[in-house]
């Protein structure tokens, strides 16, 4: 007799000698992926045919399909730009700080030293902190009255009168971007953390013996080895900083002038104050857009990883 | 010949004693400044949650109250809040500013209570969805693994305010406007490939000899999670219910679109309504803000362990 095993028998087969099992594995992911098929995927796709369409919610009955016109509108209005100017301005100053502290702060932690477990439980405190809190925190330290930032200048007599801090176009977003670094350090610190404690001690011993010093041992050894970390804090910080929202919305409303009228802002007021739902869409499918090219790299670590 | 290497012997000691003393000043005055950057914006805040309103607006300001009081914090607590301290009220006590307590301080606490109740219903749907998955992601093999695996990640870095659009639309047209519904299910979104991410890389670590050895004592896949695994990864879940419980409770942009009223206002959209209001008293600004930060910093100093664990293991808060 031939061999009449049939596809599926042998795919059974197949399954059972090296532990292949689909059924079960689509039991097990099934609520996960109806979740995120209802909550993720579709929001995003639906959000792409939205951006087809005029809709003003203040006209509620006409909503006419016009093509890439949101789009081409977008690109030709200056106020976006200023805004792409200004998250631009705001992320790059807010990562490369927070790659420095969290740098010096990683570093200092990785000492042993005592009191060093009650320091690094004292840095997750701005990390568990509330965005709005943290918001409100530095609305008042910044306050142009009564706030401590204009009190502690005037006492060690660096200013000579209280500043409107905020209400300065220049400072206005690195201030912002200060309370921003403030609250990201810590989860920055402990990412860089893993990698500096995964470089073998015997690394430094051989450099040691070799005579290199501490900056030698540091530029040769530390920094090249902290190079996966570092990538992963700035892909992540860069996400979060160019659709950051709150600290906008409560320190400055985009304020003074456009000064801090960055692209999340820009949203928020085209959908929510102009009501113009379809180039909202738009706006923020360009944002995703660009995050997920920035996550590329990161979905690509994180995903060797698993 | 001895003389010299001692005098050499003892010269080195000399140094390493000199450098270990320059360490230990870099060191000390390091962590100084650090402790400084990271507890002076938050002692500044409850100090002045503990001032007067004619205290708080001196200048320069008093870094210690003088006359600490806890004015701010009963209006929130007192039940009869909004009938006692108006402006009215507040005026005749405090005399030196208009600053007053708001009618709505007595909304700060059942906001409270709908963050927690968000935040609870978010992380138990998240355990619901989020485990099985991550044990399949783990433990179980089948074709489209790796598929399933950067679909979840993918997911993960959608920005949140890319949602804000289509989830109002579909929201308003559901009905469910201004309902704790709405903010449970969007957050879903914002937590789930966090939770899955993190419990993956934890299953990942247990031995498959745990999964067999369960199977062939007659357990299904289910049983070998339920029995085997779970009790095994009881910090990684700790560390999941922590984060989830955590973004939800903090969370802002979204519960700022789908609220209107105190039925669904949470605790961040309350607290931001005092910042634009410039009429309202800012000792009681900075209590209502004392207020929102206790309960997570305290949660994060208990499970410090879990949190920094969960963290590393997820390389990334979702």
């Amino acid at each position: 007799m031939t061999d009449t095993v049939s596809p599926s028998g042998r795919g059974r087969r197949l399954r059972q000698r090296f532990g292949y099992d689909e059924r079960n594995a689509a039991l097990f992911l099934a609520p996960v992926m109806v979740v995120l098929m209802g909550v993720a995927v579709f929001p995003i796709l639906y959000s792409l045919y939205l951006s087809f369409f005029r809709i003003k919610l203040t006209r509620p009955n006409q909503t006419p399909f016009v093509w890439f016109d949101n789009y081409t509108d977008l690109f030709s209005n200056e106020l976006f730009w200023v805004s792409v100017w200004r998250t631009v301005t705001f992320s790059v100053v807010s990562v490369s700080a927070i790659a420095v502290i969290a740098l010096l702060v990683s570093l200092l932690l990785n000492q042993e030293f005592r009191g060093r477990r009650v320091l690094s439980t004292i840095l997750l405190i701005p990390w568990a902190i509330p965005y709005v809190a943290n918001a409100l925190m530095w609305k008042w330290i910044y306050d142009s009255g009564y706030g401590a930032l204009n009190g502690l200048l005037y006492q060690l007599d660096f200013i000579d009168k209280y500043m409107i801090w905020l209400g300065d176009q220049d400072k206005t977003i690195f201030l912002i971007a200060n309370a921003f670094v403030w609250k990201e350090v810590p989860l920055a610190t402990i990412l860089l953390l893993v990698s500096l404690k995964a470089i073998p001690a015997d690394l430094y011993q051989a450099a040691r013996v070799d005579g290199a010093n501490i900056w030698q041992r540091f530029f040769h050894i530390t920094l090249p080895a902290m190079k996966p970390g570092f990538m992963l804090v700035m892909i992540y910080e860069t996400m979060m900083a160019i659709r950051h929202f709150d600290l906008f919305f409560i320190l400055t409303e985009g304020g003074p002038g456009d000064a801090s009228h960055v692209l999340s802002w820009h949203i928020y007021v085209e959908t929510f104050r102009n009501l113009s739902f379809g180039s909202g869409a738009a706006m923020s499918y360009v944002l995703a857009l660009v995050t997920f090219a920035l996550s590329y790299i990161f979905i690509r670590t994180l995903g060797r990883r698993i | 010949m001895a003389t010299t290497e001692r005098a050499n012997l003892i010269d080195d000691r000399r140094r390493l004693a000199l450098s270990h003393l320059t360490r230990n000043v870099v060191i000390f005055v390091s962590a100084i400044v650090l402790m400084l950057y990271v507890l002076a914006p938050v002692t500044w805040l409850v100090s002045s949650s503990f001032q007067t309103e004619a205290e708080i607006v001196s200048v320069p300001p008093h870094w210690i109250p003088e006359n600490p009081t806890l004015m701010n914090f009963e209006a929130i607590f007192g039940a009869t809040a909004e009938e006692e301290v108006t402006y009215e009220t507040r005026s005749g006590q405090d005399p030196a500013s208009g600053g007053y307590i708001p009618s709505t301080a007595g909304n700060l606490l059942p906001a409270m209570g709908n963050s927690l109740i968000v935040a609870t219903l978010v992380v138990i749907l998240n355990l619901l969805v989020g485990v099985p998955a991550a044990y399949a992601l783990a433990k179980i093999r089948f074709l489209g693994r790796d598929a399933s695996v950067y679909f979840i990640l993918v997911t993960r870095v959608i920005p949140d305010i890319a949602l804000v659009v289509p989830f109002f639309l579909v929201i308003r047209k559901l009905g469910l406007l201004d309902s704790l519904g709405s903010l449970v299910l969007t957050y879903l979104a914002v937590t789930v490939p966090f939770t899955v991410f993190i419990l993956v890389q934890f299953f990942e670590g247990l031995p498959d000899e745990l999964d067999k050895a369960a199977r062939v004592d007659g357990c299904s896949r289910f049983q070998s999670l339920v029995r085997v695994f779970l009790p095994l990864s009881l910090p990684s879940l700790v560390a999941v219910i922590l984060f989830t419980f955590l973004t939800s409770w903090n969370e802002f942009l979204l519960a700022l679109m789908f609220t209107q009223t105190e039925a669904s206002q949470t605790l961040p959209i309350v607290l931001a309504a005092f910042t634009s209001d410039f009429t309202i008293s800012f000792s009681f600004i900075n209590a209502a803000g004392v207020l929102a930060i206790v309960p997570p910093v305290v949660v994060a100093v208990i499970f410090e362990r879990y949190i920094v664990s969960g963290l590393t293991a997820g390389a990334v808060k979702g």
